[in-house]
């Protein structure tokens, strides 16, 4: 069926733009050059300015400018992200920074670089566009879409789908605060859909088609909610006219008087959620639906701008990857650790770690990030994800090629074997990068993957969730930690908070405060005997969540603050 | 942009004024009026009764010299070197705790 085969100038994995798309985005860049220069001559103040630059994606944090990029549901190809290599060396210190909205961040630009910077990006079809401000942000999306065995339906058509649908949607620039769509399409929440203003399930429908089960109003920072499930059904079709009748109702009854109060969250508490359904569908029947209907064919045209991947790997390549493996000790760790099965036989998913221990999670060199675009074009097609664990994944693998990536990671300190593991740890900027931090992130996220470096000693202990934000915007995701690590201010000094029983996944959970925060050399001595009293009372294969599930918080709280 | 903890500022104290260059968006100290140092070792210390005056007039001049953000950060009385009091102006001053190499202090070596 050669008609169906999409022209091999598409990119695997994410949409190909066309030149409608590429010429927007070149008029916006000469557009942003233009303000740059008028802020610089001063005909712009700065308050007219920031604005402007923010919704260029351009903040100005605690030592310089940051650069948010966006890489929509999370997808990179290796032009693009030997282009962020080249952004990187040039304008840069070197390095970017992942984040757990599957963006990427560099912390050193210069204002007078970033037209030339927005102007490369372009060339590879990225951009810094809703990437700040109070509309639809980049929809974020399982970082195994199309590849995982356990995946129903590829989401990654209806993420780019919404992609286009919020992408400068005129009536949706100014909602009362900033709004977050997450996407997955199997049954393993990877995305947090319960910690999103809006969360999307895709699945088969009855009829055989695709159907969505929808969540909403979940979110963190000073107010986490786990958000509610609204539909189990919403038809394909529907889509994007039920969402669009979901955000108006935000958008009309959401709080725009108190910052703290905006988030659709709010209003869905407020509202109920039965209450808020009656609002969404009053406004679904009014709505003109076939202006946003979203017929199969207008799916199929958008799926055919998608390039897939031809996976054709030797009958015995699994047979190859179990030699390996048994030759091997350390690959075979980092296969169990570091890997995600795949729907095609003789493929595996391979997770990149970018927490070595004693690193600064998320962050990649331009050498790494250009040894892993070679990867990706040897080897997976040319494809990569950025995971929200702050982790890069290369989708599609032949299983007998897996021993020679994992070398080839190796010699870039890219194969720590520690994936939802304690080293493997989110941590927001903090104090060290952002302007609104109360504390530190990083440093004790490193020191934390140095004491439990031992990739024998993690594996003990099993899938452990940590999670550090340096202020309670959550930007770590510190409620949804087994573990969360929150910093504090007093009087000017870093304390830090610990909450117990959170969870990001399917069984979404908020965590609970352990007790009265710790000074900063206190905090990893304080996690270690959390470990500690777990490795004591779990049973079985218990994770350290179900562990404190099970028996509550005092035998935590005795070992946290009964030694202090 | 000037924060509402850096304006914990107490009688008897003294203080320095800061801001991020408009250009690059570093952080500078201001060393006399109309002159910006990288290194905080070389900001006048200003005493606390006469800062707010200080600060709004290098914001009056904020555009012509190439700043944004021009706030006062209260700095220790004991320490022999300008050292903010508190760990978020440390950080502005000392550089991220997490890249030795990005230290203004490291960086003016580097150039000098
Ligand atoms: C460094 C500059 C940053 C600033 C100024 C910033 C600001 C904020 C603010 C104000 C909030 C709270 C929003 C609300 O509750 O309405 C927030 C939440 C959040 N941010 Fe950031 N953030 C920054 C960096 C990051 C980074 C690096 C990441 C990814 C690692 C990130 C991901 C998130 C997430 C996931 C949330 C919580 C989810 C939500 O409720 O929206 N942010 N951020
Ligand atoms: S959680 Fe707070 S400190 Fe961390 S990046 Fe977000 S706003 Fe900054």
């Amino acid at each position: 069926m050669p008609d169906t085969i999409p022209a091999p100038a598409l990119p695997v994995g994410h949409y190909g733009y066309d030149q409608v798309d590429r010429a927007f985005l070149a008029d916006r860049v000469e557009q942003f050059r233009d303000q740059v220069a008028r802020r610089i001559a001063g005909t712009l103040s700065e308050d007219e300015f920031k604005p402007l630059r923010l919704m260029n994606g351009l903040y100005l944090q605690l030592h310089a400018y940051m650069l948010r990029i966006a890489i929509p549901y999370g997808v990179l190809d290796s032009r693009q992200m030997r282009e962020l290599a080249h952004i990187a060396r040039t304008y840069d210190r070197d390095y970017g920074h992942f984040t757990t909205r599957q963006n990427l961040q560099f912390n050193w630009i210069k204002l007078e670089d970033t037209p030339d910077i927005l102007a490369r990006l372009a060339d590879v079809d990225m951009h810094a566009i809703q990437t700040s401000g109070n509309c639809i942000r980049n929809v974020t999306c399982d970082q195994f879409a199309g590849a995982a065995k356990d995946e129903l339906v590829d989401p990654r058509v209806h993420a780019e789908i919404l992609r286009q649908w919020s992408t400068l949607h005129p009536e949706f620039t100014f909602l009362p605060r900033k709004f977050k769509i997450a996407i997955s399409g199997s049954p393993n929440d990877r995305v947090a859909a319960r910690f999103h203003d809006i969360g999307l399930v895709a699945k088969p429908a009855p009829d055989g088609g695709t159907q969505f089960d929808v969540f909403v109003g979940g979110g963190m920072g000073r107010t986490p909610i786990v958000g509610v499930h609204l539909r189990d059904d919403l038809p394909e079709e529907d889509l994007l006219a039920y969402l669009e009748a979901m955000v108006r109702v935000y958008n009309e009854y959401g709080r725009r008087d108190n910052i703290y109060k905006a988030r659709i969250k709010i209003l869905v508490q407020a509202l109920g959620t039965e209450g808020y359904r009656q609002k969404v569908d009053a406004e679904f029947a009014a709505m003109n639906r076939a202006r946003y209907r979203l017929p199969p064919e207008t799916v199929a045209a958008i799926r055919a701008r998608f390039g897939t991947p031809d996976l054709h790997a030797p009958d015995d390549a699994p047979a190859q990857l179990d030699r390996a493996r048994r030759a091997e000790p350390a690959f075979d760790r980092w296969v169990r650790t570091n890997t995600h099965p795949h729907r095609a036989p003789g493929y595996i998913s391979a997770v990149i770690s970018l927490k070595p221990a004693g690193g600064i999670p998320g962050d990649a060199t331009s050498a790494q990030m250009d040894l892993i675009a070679d990867l990706a074009d040897r080897y997976a097609f040319g494809e990569i994800r950025v995971t929200h664990m702050q982790n890069l994944v290369l989708g599609h693998v032949r299983q007998d090629e897996l021993h020679a990536v994992w070398q080839a990671l190796r010699g870039a300190d890219l194969a720590s074997a520690n994936i939802g593991l304690i080293g493997d740890i989110i941590a927001c900027p903090g104090l060290d990068y952002c302007s609104l931090a109360n504390a530190r992130s990083i440093p004790i996220a490193q020191k934390l993957s140095a004491r439990f470096a031992s990739p024998e000693l993690q594996e003990t202990i099993g899938p452990i969730e940590i999670k550090i934000s340096g202020c309670i915007n959550a930007c770590g995701h510190h409620h949804a930690g087994h573990i969360g690590i929150l910093g504090v201010d007093k009087k000017g000094e870093e304390y830090f908070q610990l909450t117990l029983g959170g969870s990001p996944g399917s069984d979404a959970s908020v965590g609970q405060i352990l007790g009265p925060a710790l000074p900063e050399d206190a905090t990893v001595d304080a996690i270690a005997r959390l470990v500690d009293a777990y490795l004591v009372h779990r049973t079985g294969d218990e994770r350290f969540l179900d562990t404190y599930r099970r028996l509550g918080a005092t035998l935590f709280k005795d070992a946290v603050y009964a030694t202090a | 942009m000037s924060d509402v903890r850096n304006n914990r500022r107490e009688a008897g104290g003294s203080s320095v004024i800061t801001a991020n260059r408009l250009l690059d968006g570093r952080i500078v100290w201001q060393v006399e009026e109309g002159t910006w140092s990288t290194l905080i070792d070389d900001a006048r210390i200003i005493p606390n009764d006469e800062i707010e005056a200080a600060i709004a007039h290098a914001a009056g001049r904020q555009q012509a010299d190439g700043l944004v953000g021009v706030y006062g950060v209260q700095v220790d009385a004991e320490a022999a070197t300008p050292t903010p009091v508190t760990v978020r102006e440390r950080i502005r001053a000392f550089g991220p705790t997490v890249h030795p190499d990005f230290t203004p202090a490291a960086e003016f070596e580097a150039h000098a």
